[in-house]
């Protein structure tokens, strides 16, 4: 037997105080109790009020990704003693998951996450009419998908995305996973529309990069691999008008030319009208060293090891 | 009031495929789901959907009906059987025309079938592990294409009929704005799935309270066959999650605790892809005399290797390490029979409509059409869900268009307003979850897979007293929002209508079909118990009645793999 102290986010609208607060709950359990089964006996033995959204138990509906120790997971498939051991203590927080609005506890309004995997136009739209039987598709190009496939839609990933904190219109790594899904699919017509949708504000570009939907993903989706992916599609079907789009553009061409990075090439490239006005923010960069005041300092000694790491990229995409 | 020509209760396989053949017909249709779609349990399913697509091997139709029939313990409806396997192709193609992810045979690119359990031939078409997962997301993303309006997280609390006793209707909770609310209709298509909650170890969800049997039963509909529930060979022993039988299919073995393959003794041909009730039987066998671990066999899927592991059955391998602490790479999985599928249900016709109340049409689990009989086959739940969910949506969407305009009676959502308002106010009593868990431990002991007079019997009391004691349960929540202590309350009430059906109808049935294995009656009595058990609610009481069951061209033989 183990005993924990669940440290967890409260908040009651019905009872006419809309304040959040936490609220300890003492258990004993089993070593072997998983989050869930411990709220559960929570709500079923301390306290019917507290609401919290689950269903299979078996890491597959995606319904219960809360966050634990402020680390999203699944509550279903966290072990309670792993939790604590990651810890070092017998106290858990457990929270909704970050970047939605609550609506009771541990619930919280999923609405903008289902708008936007709405948006990407999450079906295939194959062109002509459909054989009699299936369509033959190769082993490998199905399994292309295949890990995008098993994004179960439990929204860890945008209760971990930093882009979303700091636009909540940004579309996503679910939603985009989703749109990796169909663009890659063979079987669908759409790949340059949906290169063109996926691109635009608050689209793929927008991403900062910082992992966390990988890193937090419990089924091993890599959203962020498939926003890389869509940026590949994007390149591949000419749609590169978007300033996002034309960064990285302008960071292959740095890489190629000097095999570092250049600022004031890429500064130039990706907003050519509006870098203009950025004349203060280039007069501070210089003189933090962060610009060179001359583009012929930037060139590596090894650069063919840099054309070779490029080479090997693009192979792999 | 909310109006819709056809509204479907449950948003799985069955009711998603219901609503996209009637949205297809032309007429307005509505889902209702307590979760939201991509949630339903319908996505757990793992190892395939049955069709003779005849990709690997030569195989037929008439291949798949025998085994089916066959597999039924010849309780099936054959007309309807006949239906299933024959429109189970055109489904397939159905699905993957949608975008199904199905895996794909090496060279040729057609879908990839696998072998699976009382099937002769490989006839399982799959995606992974994650086949359930792969076709509920394709039903969700052509519901999302054709927009159809769909209330998430509305818990339906009853069945609304008319003064003629049509299905109008269905009134339900509102979980996130806290409204209770009338939703009108010409036909009600049920598709709740399950009641596997009735029992404990289960593989089914938290949500798998079989609500629209329930609902149904109370309206004075008849459910069908309630005594078969199926225990499925392989469940982890931590918590009754399921694994596939589909690492079976590819090649798994099960041994015992001096690593005998077991299955040799009891279906000598098939081994470990006999249908479930003789895996499950001989587990548990095995496990009464003495040749288990710790109330466990051993499922070994090292000798497939790590490649065909990581391949074919990754969530396996997955959950084994989450739940079981196992890998089995590396080690064996310690698996047991667990609650699973329950083969009865809404008894209705094989266009999924309810013969004693016009309006209403179920499909999928929660329904009995039959299909499965005595017992389902691996990779035939995937199939009826989406083949009768079909049928259900065209026939309902037909029905509407022929109906005139529904007689909802007005006061519909007062009465439920007011049954819960009495209900929130109790102040001392059992709460639900007491009353759930002992429910769940009696029907685990005492109507499990085998089952005997006298201990049935201590089940039914069991059961009484529990229905009793839920008269005065209380309800711990008193709020409007997002009331789940409420919604569990409601549930409680279901399980308990369907534990008595089952009991009822397992102590009446003396004999040993299927899924349905009595030690004091151990053989199959087609003389006497050739028949269809229909259970109603008579001032609660359950009364039995019997119905035939159709045969065409499959004469019952001896029964054995």
């Amino acid at each position: 037997m183990a005993s924990t102290t669940f440290r967890v986010f409260r908040y009651q609208p019905d009872s006419g105080d809309l304040a959040t607060y936490h609220q300890d709950f003492s258990l004993d359990h089993e070593e072997k109790t998983t989050i869930l089964d411990a709220l559960l006996r929570i709500q079923n033995e301390q306290d019917g009020t507290l609401a919290v959204r689950y269903s299979c138990r078996s890491a597959i509906c995606g319904s219960c990704a809360c966050k634990v120790n402020g680390k999203t997971v699944l509550a279903c498939m966290t072990q309670v003693e792993e939790a604590k051991a990651e810890s070092g203590s017998d106290t858990l927080q457990v929270d909704p998951i970050g970047n939605f609005a609550p609506i009771k506890d541990l619930v919280v309004d999923m609405t903008p996450f289902w708008e936007k995997f709405k948006a990407v136009k999450p079906y295939l739209i194959p062109d002509g009419p459909a054989p009699q039987k299936e369509r033959l598709v190769p082993k490998s190009a199905m399994e292309k998908v295949a890990k995008e496939s098993a994004c179960i839609l439990c929204a860890a990933c945008y209760s971990e995305c930093n882009s979303l904190a700091a636009d909540p219109e940004f579309v996503g790594p679910a939603a985009f996973a989703w749109g990796y899904r169909f663009a890659a699919d063979e079987r669908d017509s759409q790949r340059k529309n949906r290169a063109k949708l996926y691109s635009g504000q608050h689209g793929v570009w927008d991403c900062t990069r910082c992992m966390f939907c990988n890193e937090r993903c419990p089924k091993g989706v890599d959203p962020r691999d498939a926003i890389e992916k869509l940026g590949a599609i994007a390149f591949q079907e000419k749609v590169t008008k978007d300033k996002g789009a034309r960064h990285a553009k302008a960071f292959l061409i740095s890489m190629r030319t000097g095999g570092k990075l250049n600022e004031q090439l890429v500064g130039g490239y990706t907003d050519p009208v509006g870098g203009a006005f950025n004349a203060p923010l280039a007069l501070r960069m210089l003189q933090k060293g962060k610009l060179p005041a001359s583009p012929l300092t930037h060139r590596v000694k090894n650069r063919d090891q840099v054309t070779k790491l490029i080479k090997n990229v693009k192979e792999t995409i | 009031m909310r109006e819709h020509d056809v509204v479907v209760v449950g948003a799985g396989l069955a009711g998603m495929r219901a609503a996209i053949a009637a949205h297809e017909a032309g007429v307005d249709v509505a889902l209702v789901t307590k979760l939201h779609p991509v949630r339903s349990h319908s996505g757990a399913a793992q190892g395939g959907i049955n069709a003779a697509l005849g990709n690997e091997t030569e195989d037929s139709t008439d291949n798949h009906t025998f085994d089916t029939v066959k597999g039924a313990d010849y309780i099936g409806d054959q007309d309807a059987i006949e239906i299933l396997c024959e429109r189970a192709p055109l489904e397939v193609y159905q699905l993957e025309h949608w975008g199904a992810v199905f895996s794909r045979q090496e060279d040729s690119g057609k879908i990839a079938q696998r072998p699976f359990g009382g099937a002769g031939f490989p006839r399982t078409c799959y995606a992974a592990d994650l086949t359930g997962l792969v076709i509920l997301h394709t039903l969700y993303t052509v519901c999302v294409k054709y927009d159809i309006p769909t209330y998430e997280e509305w818990f339906v609390t009853d069945l609304v009929t008319d003064d003629s006793g049509n299905a109008v209707g269905v009134v339900a909770y509102d979980m996130i704005h806290g409204k209770i609310e009338t939703i009108g209709a010409k036909a009600v298509v049920m598709a709740t799935g399950g009641a596997g909650r009735v029992y404990r170890p289960s593989t089914n969800a938290h949500a798998s309270t079989g609500d629209a049997m329930s609902l149904a039963l109370r309206k004075g509909v008849p459910l069908k066959d309630m005594e078969f529930m199926q225990f499925h060979p392989t469940t982890l022993a931590a918590n009754g999650v399921l694994v596939t039988e589909g690492a079976r299919g590819e090649g798994g073995y099960l041994l015992n605790k001096d690593g005998d393959r077991f299955m040799s003794k009891y279906a000598p041909n098939k081994l470990e892809l006999a249908s479930r009730d003789v895996v499950s039987r001989a587990e548990a066998t095995e496990i009464q005399e003495g040749r288990g671990i710790d109330g466990c066999v051993l499922l070994d899927l090292r000798h497939l290797g790590r490649d065909r592991i990581m391949e074919r059955l990754p969530q396996i391998r997955e959950l084994a390490i989450a739940f079981a602490g196992t890998d089995p790479i590396e080690e064996p999985i310690p698996i047991r029979p667990g609650a699973h599928y329950h083969m009865g249900g809404v008894h209705v016709d094989n266009w999924g409509a309810a013969p004693h109340m016009p309006g209403l049409f179920a499909a999928g689990e929660c329904s009995c059409v039959s299909v499965h009989g005595a017992n389902r086959l691996g990779g035939n739940s995937l199939l009826e869900a989406v083949v009768f969910g079909a049928r259900a949506g065209e026939a309902s969407a037909a029905y509407a268009q022929e109906a005139p305009a529904p007689k909802v009676p007005t006061n519909a959502a007062d009465e439920t307003q007011a049954r819960i308002e009495e209900l929130l106010s109790r102040e001392n009593g059992p709460r639900q979850a007491e009353i759930r868990d002992e429910l769940a431990t009696v029907m685990q002991e005492k109507v499990g897979v085998f089952r005997e007079d006298a201990t049935l019997r201590e089940a039914k009391a069991t059961v009484d007293n529990l229905r009793q004691q839920f008269q005065g349960v209380v309800v711990d929540d008193k709020g409007k929002t997002f009331n789940t202590d409420l919604i569990h309350t409601i549930e409680t009430g279901y399980l308990l209508d369907l534990a008595d059906c089952m009991v009822t109808g397992a102590i009446a049935r003396h004999e040993s079909r299927g899924a349905h294995s009595r030690t004091d009656f151990p053989d199959r009595d087609d003389e006497n118990w050739m028949k269809h058990t229909l259970a109603y609610l008579d001032d609660g009481e359950i009364r039995l009645d019997y119905s035939p069951v159709t045969m065409t061209k499959y004469e019952p033989q001896v029964r054995s793999y």
